[in-house]
């Protein structure tokens, strides 16, 4: 019975370090990109945005002038390099001018220009693009059997450490703490 | 070597195209037919609540979550909303000023005034702008819930 219980407690060890090794990296991932996520009403957190304002003489825009003219007037009074994309006029007095990473909104009455350059962020986009599961298809297999790993991961982990700092002892009052944490939100907030 | 460089093409073809299609979002395009997004807006009972296939200009897509872009209409001065699931499908920010083709049904959102106006505040704070309440009167307009999308 000894050698039953020291080989079963040699075969928890194992799976919760290996699998500990295993879910290293994904759980960096989850747990950067829940922690960017979880304040999106504060920022973006998939993108860097940085707005310019700035004032081209109206006199230099001509609503009559075809797009492309008009487009090249506004790169060329707001320093803008990237090539033309596109254009847009959303009204008679609006325009819009798209390059790479940057939307140029104009007045062309007021020449009042609104610069929006948008960039990703480089680890971040990639860490929530597989945390919130946008790549579907084989990720979301993979995703499953993370979080089975992390709930295998939980369970070997209660069973770790024998004697007073195991799961029978201070163990046991930390994993109560830990489950009584969400219980006290719910009743805060949901029930 | 000959059937080697043959079978690499062979495999290899199918990527190109795709490549050269475009960026895939959601569910694969089904129609052929594209439909003029001027037809939708002057005569959106006709197409209410059908699918349809439409062509036009990326003009604004939602900052924080990617759950909707904006199309140029095919006329001046006008634009359709692709609405899409939270998280189902994500359009991001860099995919602006670029050429989307759009499958997706078209509904109506029907909202009284005051209702617009929590929108438009909604949208402005987002935008990190002000509303423009000046002229609040729109109350019904049609959009498109996006099922697949393919962006050049």
């Amino acid at each position: 019975m000894t050698g039953l219980f020291s080989s079963w407690r040699k075969w928890n060890r194992l799976v919760h370090r290996d699998l500990g090794y295993i879910a290293f990296g994904l759980t960096v991932i989850y747990a950067v990109s829940g922690v960017a996520v979880n304040h999106i009403a504060d920022w973006n957190p998939n993108f860097d945005i940085e707005t310019i304002d700035s004032v081209i003489p109206p006199a230099k825009l001509d609503p009559a002038a075809t797009d492309s003219v008009l487009a090249a007037v506004i790169l060329k009074e707001t320093g803008e390099i990237e090539p033309l994309m596109s254009t847009f006029r959303p009204s008679p007095d609006e325009f819009q001018v798209f390059v790479e990473g940057n939307t140029l909104s104009v007045d062309l009455s007021t020449g009042e220009t609104s610069q929006k350059k948008v960039k990703e962020r480089w680890f971040l986009h990639a860490f929530n693009f597989l945390h919130l599961n946008h790549a579907k298809e084989m990720w979301t297999w993979v995703a499953d059997i993370y979080a089975i790993a992390l709930v295998l991961l939980a369970i070997t982990g209660l069973f770790m450490i024998k004697g007073p700092k195991g799961i029978l002892g201070r163990g046991l009052w930390l994993t109560g703490l830990g489950i009584l944490l969400p219980l006290v939100f719910l009743w805060l907030y949901y029930f | 070597m000959k059937k080697i460089v043959a079978i690499s093409l062979v495999f290899l073809l199918p990527f190109s195209i795709s490549a050269l299609s475009g960026k895939k979002y959601g569910k694969d395009i089904t129609l052929k037919t594209k439909t003029a997004i001027s037809a939708i807006l002057e005569k959106p009972a006709d197409y209410i609540g059908k699918k349809v296939l439409v062509e036009g200009l990326v003009v604004g897509v939602c900052e924080n979550r990617g759950c909707w872009m904006q199309l140029a209409g095919d006329k001046p001065y006008t634009k359709i909303k692709i609405k899409v699931k939270d998280g189902e499908i994500v359009f991001p920010m860099t995919e602006k000023g670029k050429k989307a083709l759009v499958e997706g049904e078209v509904y109506q959102i029907t909202w009284t005034k005051e209702e617009r106006i929590e929108q438009l505040k909604a949208e402005a704070k987002e935008h990190g702008s002000q509303p423009d309440l000046s002229n609040v009167k729109d109350t019904s307009w049609v959009q498109i819930r996006g099922i697949g999308a393919v962006i050049q």
